[in-house]
């Protein structure tokens, strides 16, 4: 189990650590940023001062070591638009974006799951029909469609709810809707067919054959197989609660981390969408961890033989 | 992530002949699917001779006129926008630019990610952990969030966005060819040709390859809807394709402007790009139950 375990937390490490490689090296190749900021007909002293305070005249390993130190202390940059610390600029948009996330998350579980496990149990039937119609649906329409579609009945023909900002708890209805049913079909259609998987493995037949009941079977022995496979979607669901909506927060203009990407990208403002980055990395790395765990919870296998899982 | 999913299974192709299965009818959803899909490919190759105006055309006294249904008349089926385009025109024009991105984006990842699998599965040792630290690496990334980054370091022209859509998805074909190339090399076949003295790019392009094509064109049928619903998001966002050029998202974005004046700019494409992914969905599930019950 420990070894397991440290194998797992040495990958989500050295995960992160590519993570930061990735910005550094990306952030290098972009060019020179000391052009990138300031405008090409600067005075080549002013050019000059900047490299010098940003220390981009080292070599290049100096930088790099640099910068991890600093992202280890938790030092990620200024905004180079307005001079804030990078972090802080994220860290204040945060809880608007779980306010929006968290409550989706649970349409998601609640809806997608059940939906899913029903389905398998009634395969082929309308039910299952249905819900796999609703899931494929729900996958293939972009979330930005069917936010929009949401703001023109609700907000622009019917005027029952608001179309974007955030006032009031009734501004968060669209986009919370509009972000659960989309995750809601793609955890529909995952929990089904790991349903079927599982319904259709010897242990079931062997389980129903010695006599168990239906009902017995399926929730002593089918529901925890089915849970592995579906646990690792919700979990990178979790991961993505910072980042999961950046386009419904584009959509309903909501003052996310999301919205605060979209401007940052688009005005180049390099610190804060490495502070971003990483902070998206860390969770989900995080979640990952925590879903790696849950395995080891959920099947015993895991416990006694981590060869099994490191493969 | 844990690469549960392929890599236990046993992913051999099957030598027996398959369980001989009754043909099944195609279903009335698929054939509406290859229908539709047949319809935009001709739109977009013959985009040029089917427009009834240049996208960027104006059309300054028709300002959003409505589509037909709506108030409109046949001089502008579709509407116009605020400038007077009409709305049919940029549509086909959207069409082919967002196909014409999928495509390109879709091959290049099939490609990338095929060569890296083949790659770990013949030198395995180093390169091999190399190319799965990369893969988890990509797949504990929501691509969307690597998308913005590169875009905000790089800036945006039309290859590169190409090329970066190009690498989503890349770590599942890894994983595919390498679980598959692993366990072909381990069949007769691909260790015969090799004592024959056939060179690796023979025994990988001549022999394996073909053995893994159906599960790979299957899942490439699969990424397909997903990098149509990449390009269009980010071009929504503004942050794709470029005016003057157009996109299916890009068109959904601009007519959110006029979102309460004009709701048909922006219904338009997007009832385009729901039908495509819809279709391509449909066909690609179709086709993974009928080609390769593995990846099911």
């Amino acid at each position: 189990m420990f070894r397991f375990l440290g194998l797992r937390l040495a990958r989500a490490l050295l995960t992160l650590a590519l993570v930061v490689t990735f910005a550094f090296v990306v952030l290098r190749l972009s060019g020179d940023p000391a052009l990138l900021i300031m405008s090409a007909d600067a005075p080549p002293e002013a050019i000059a001062a900047f490299r010098e305070s940003w220390g981009l005249n080292d070599p290049l390993w100096q930088q790099y070591l640099r910068y991890f130190t600093a992202i280890f202390r938790g030092d990620l940059g200024q905004s180079m638009r307005d001079g804030r610390p990078a972090i802080e600029l994220v860290a204040e948009r945060i809880p608007a974006t779980l306010a929006l996330t968290l409550p989706a998350l649970l349409i998601k579980i609640g809806l997608g799951i059940p939906a899913g496990v029903y389905a398998a149990l009634h395969r082929n039937s309308f039910a299952d029909r249905a819900v796999m119609l609703l899931a494929v649906a729900g996958f293939t329409v972009p979330s930005f469609v069917l936010g929009l579609v949401l703001v023109l009945v609700f907000a622009v023909t019917l005027g029952w709810l608001p179309s974007g900002g955030q006032e009031s708890w009734r501004h968060a209805i669209l986009p919370v809707i509009t972000l659960g049913i989309g995750g809601a079909a793609v955890l529909a259609r995952f929990t089904r067919s790991a349903m079927l998987e599982v319904l259709g493995q010897p242990y079931m037949r062997t389980a129903l054959a010695k006599g168990v009941p239906w009902h017995v079977a399926v929730r002593r022995h089918a529901l925890p197989n089915a849970a592995i496979p579906t646990v690792t979607i919700v979990g990178f669901m979790v991961g993505s609660l910072l980042a999961g909506a950046v386009v419904v927060e584009s959509v309903f203009s909501w003052p996310g981390v999301g919205r605060l990407l979209v401007v940052a990208v688009a005005n180049r403002d390099l610190a804060v969408v490495q502070c971003i980055l990483l902070l998206v990395a860390a969770t989900m790395v995080t979640a990952n961890l925590v879903v790696d765990l849950l395995y080891g919870a959920l099947d015993p296998r895991l416990r006694v033989a981590p060869k099994g899982a490191t493969a | 992530m844990s690469d549960i999913t392929l890599n236990t299974a046993p992913a051999a192709p099957a030598t027996a002949a398959p369980p001989a299965r009754k043909r099944a009818r195609m279903p009335a959803m698929v054939i509406f699917a290859i229908i539709w899909l047949a319809l935009m490919l001709l739109t977009a190759f013959a985009a040029d001779l089917i427009s009834p105006y240049s996208y960027t055309a104006l059309d300054l006294r028709n300002r959003l006129t409505p589509p037909i249904g709506l108030g409109g008349e046949w001089v502008h089926p579709l509407g116009t926008d605020e400038l007077g385009r009409d709305v049919l025109s940029r549509l086909i024009q959207s069409v082919r630019m967002s196909l014409l991105i999928a495509f390109g984006a879709t091959v290049i990842g099939a490609v990338l990610g095929v060569s890296l699998g083949f790659l770990a599965a013949h030198f395995r040792g180093l390169v091999e952990q190399a190319v799965l630290a990369l893969v988890d690496f990509q797949a504990a990334m929501p691509f969307l969030i690597l998308a913005l980054s590169v875009l905000a370091f790089f800036g945006n022209s039309l290859p590169l966005f190409i090329c970066l859509l190009g690498l989503h998805g890349w770590e599942r074909y890894a994983r595919i060819a390498r679980g598959l190339a692993v366990s072909a090399g381990a069949q007769g076949y691909a260790a015969a040709v090799r004592q024959l003295g056939a060179s690796p790019w023979r025994v990988y392009g001549r022999h394996v390859l073909p053995n893994i094509a159906s599960t790979l064109i299957v899942s490439m049928t699969l990424a397909f809807p997903e990098i149509i619903l990449l390009e269009s998001g980010l071009s929504f966002l503004g942050l794709g394709v470029q005016p003057p050029m157009t996109s299916l998202g890009n068109m959904v974005g601009y007519g959110r402007e006029y979102l309460t004046r004009a709701p048909w700019i922006l219904l338009a494409p997007s009832t385009v790009i729901v039908l495509t992914t819809l279709s391509v969905s449909l066909l690609g599930d179709w086709l993974r139950d009928r080609l390769d019950p593995t990846l099911r």
